[in-house]
């Protein structure tokens, strides 16, 4: 007879052959997927890897798509640990884009870059901000389920970016197409390796998590929302305020997913549209499980998720492999790493030929 | 009123009934998977897997009633996954439910860039109801539709009837307000949770066929556009309860409906704002169905997303 049985302490290899075994799980599954369609999966990872790692300038892509999901993972991380579920950083990411895009639109290009980059980030994180403290006040204040009003304003952020680009925000020499016009020279984000669109905004990202790794390890707000996360009782009975936390949590969470909106149409596209790839927001929520809340260790998963989304757009254009194959790969390693979290908290025990224990005291 | 506006208004109310079938087979269906203790968040998944084999049997066997059991079965298959990961290996629901959605969505992407925009060869008949479809009204805007309309209706009702009134729904109730009191009565809580919870699978499939089968007879990339979510919603809004489902699938279903007759008309208003109504009005309904939820101290099943471990005292 095979059963579970709980561990004492969780040990620290696990956390890294887990999530190691969920990704080359994942990678296979997509592989057996890959091959249903008929085409050799092989050729499709080394097409991937060479589209995602192989050169410089393909490097820098895999740095680029990173660089959103460094930013929204750390804010996510925030919020997870006290077990809010954000899956809104969607629709926040949007909103900080569209916040920070009508500086670029509306204001002249003749205001100094500095002073303008500077209201551009400010409203960026304002603006996410502004999109999750929605669901943090309903949370807070009225027990709403934060799964469901947070997904529902990803959607309401997306026709709002829809309304503003087939309205007035569209560029009358778009010829018809939903852009913005372009973004001149004082509201782009200035690129900090030549040649490639790495810019300043992995610089946004490096700070953050390092921000964001203080605010869990040295202080109190850190403390208390660990605390709120395992047991929300026992955090009321300390007499901390749970309310306030989430708020809390929700605007750094918020601001930093509305930071990533412009640091893509600020520092990649230069202009607003309709595809600026809000889709990081569900990924990213992938990054910071993989990393099991850990900002850091986050940030290096972010820069293999961004590797497996760059070379996804490659392939998708040199191979015909169509995009969706991320997801499949990306929901497999979460099934697996999901479904492997028994083994932190229990190990596996064969019964053969052996009367029955009663558990705990038991070791191998 | 002019006869030409009698039509109009029962034209835009059968579309939201309509509309509304595709949100209530999966509404009711994640009502008995939370009531047995499993939050399931992957119904958009489970959805759009069911709209997509729904469509492709269809389009392949030409029957659509084929096409709308092979839908069911993808979205009940779909939902096994989560079921092993949050029964058997008692992981983290929300994040599986979510893996579900992902999975889903990449899955029809990845497998259905070939059927895009291929519209369906047939699709269901509509057959009226002897005498119930002469009644003033209710009788062409409820009993002029297809069958597997009727079907909804019927898998509504009986559902309730299980419910409250049988002694399996006293013990799926019991599995998700005490698992271990449940297990005390007798209750296997592994088995009802698998079981209600591959249910639930089934219905969001036969949802998300009936969309691609009967209301919009298409395959287009990612087309479930967040009715998985409007679903989950809508649970709360039922207060658990599958006849209060109708209620609120239908409701939506008119709000859809009416918002695609307005641009069709052509009214000034842009059609991304239209297009935000259902979610808006959602996310709006939700807050007060919340607040009713609290004030008559209804609440959701107790152990809803709590893993159970039989051997853990």
């Amino acid at each position: 007879m095979i059963r579970f049985e709980k561990r004492e302490s969780t040990s620290t290899s696990l956390k890294i052959l887990i999530p190691t075994v969920s990704i080359i799980l994942g990678i296979l599954i997509g592989a057996v997927a890959i091959l249903l369609k008929g085409i050799n999966p092989i050729k499709v990872y080394q097409a991937l890897l060479i589209g995602a790692y192989s050169s410089k300038y393909t490097f820098s892509e895999t740095l680029v798509a990173a660089t959103p999901l460094i930013l929204i993972s750390a804010g996510l991380i925030v919020v997870f640990k006290m077990n809010f579920w954000n899956i809104g950083a969607y629709g926040q990411y949007i909103m900080g884009a569209i916040f920070s895009s009508y500086f670029a639109i509306f204001w002249s290009p003749h205001i100094p870059k500095l002073i303008m980059l500077t209201v551009m980030v400010i409203a960026g994180m304002v603006g996410g901000a502004l999109w999750a403290i929605i669901p943090a006040l309903l949370k807070a204040y009225w027990e709403v389920n934060e799964v469901i009003s947070t997904l529902l304003l990803n959607y309401i952020a997306l026709f709002i970016l829809k309304f503003l680009m087939y309205g007035t925000w569209r560029d009358p020499l778009s010829h018809g197409f939903p852009l913005s016009k372009p973004f001149p020279d004082n509201a782009q984000l200035p690129r900090i390796i030549p040649h490639t669109r790495v810019n300043l905004g992995l610089i946004f990202g490096i700070i953050a998590v390092v921000v964001v790794w203080y605010l869990l390890k040295k202080t109190k707000f850190g403390y208390e929302i660990r605390v709120i996360g395992e047991n929300p009782n026992a955090a009321r009975y300390a007499g901390m305020n749970v309310a306030k936390n989430i708020i809390i949590a929700m605007i750094i969470s918020g601001a930093l997913a509305g930071l990533a909106g412009m640091v893509q149409v600020s520092g990649i596209i230069h202009l607003l549209q309709i595809k600026i790839n809000p889709d990081y927001g569900y990924t990213a929520i992938i990054v910071a499980w993989l990393a099991y809340l850990d900002p850091i260790v986050a940030s290096f998963f972010a820069v293999f998720l961004g590797g497996l989304a760059s070379g996804a757009y490659q392939i998708q254009i040199t191979m015909q492999v169509p995009f969706g194959i991320v997801g499949v790969i990306e929901s497999a390693i979460l099934f697996v790493l999901i479904g492997s979290e028994i083994f932190m908290r229990y190990r596996l025990v064969f019964d053969v030929g052996k009367k029955k224990h009663s558990g705990q005291e038991e070791t191998l | 009123m002019s006869g030409a506006h009698h039509i109009v208004l029962i034209a835009l109310f059968s579309a939201a009934v309509q509309s509304g079938t595709t949100l209530l087979y999966p509404t009711i269906g994640e009502i008995f998977a939370e009531r047995a203790g499993i939050l399931n968040l992957g119904v958009e998944g489970m959805m759009i897997m069911g709209a997509f084999f729904g469509f492709v049997v269809t389009y392949i066997t030409k029957n659509p009633y084929i096409g709308f059991l092979a839908g069911v079965l993808a979205g009940g298959i779909s939902a096994l996954i989560h079921a092993f990961v949050s029964i058997t290996l008692r992981g983290n629901q929300v994040v599986s439910g979510l893996a579900l959605t992902i999975f889903g969505l990449g899955f029809t992407n990845f497998y259905g860039q070939k059927w895009i925009n291929l519209r369906s060869p047939v699709t269901v008949s509509q057959m009226s109801v002897p005498l119930l479809s002469k009644i003033p009204y209710i009788g062409p805007i409820f009993f002029k539709q297809d069958a597997l309309v009727y079907t909804s209706y019927i898998v509504a009702i009986v559902m309730w009837f299980i419910l409250y009134k049988t002694k399996v729904g006293v013990h799926l109730r019991a599995t998700g307000q005490n698992a271990r009191a449940a297990d005390a009565m007798g209750v296997n809580v592994y088995a009802t949770r698998y079981w209600w919870t591959f249910f639930g699978g089934l219905l969001a499939g036969a949802g998300g066929a009936y969309l691609t089968i009967a209301y919009a007879p298409f395959w287009l990339d990612g087309m479930t556009a967040g009715r998985g979510w409007i679903a989950i919603a809508l649970v709360i809004f039922a207060m658990w309860d599958p006849l209060n489902a109708m209620v609120g699938a239908y409701l939506f279903g008119g709000i859809d409906a009416l918002q695609l007759q307005l641009q069709a008309v052509g009214v000034t208003i842009p059609s991304s704002l239209l297009n935000m109504l259902p979610y808006l009005l959602t996310l709006i309904v939700i807050i007060i169905a919340t607040l009713i939820v609290r004030v008559k101290h209804i609440s959701a099943p107790k152990e809803l997303g709590i893993p159970y471990n039989r051997e853990e005292k």
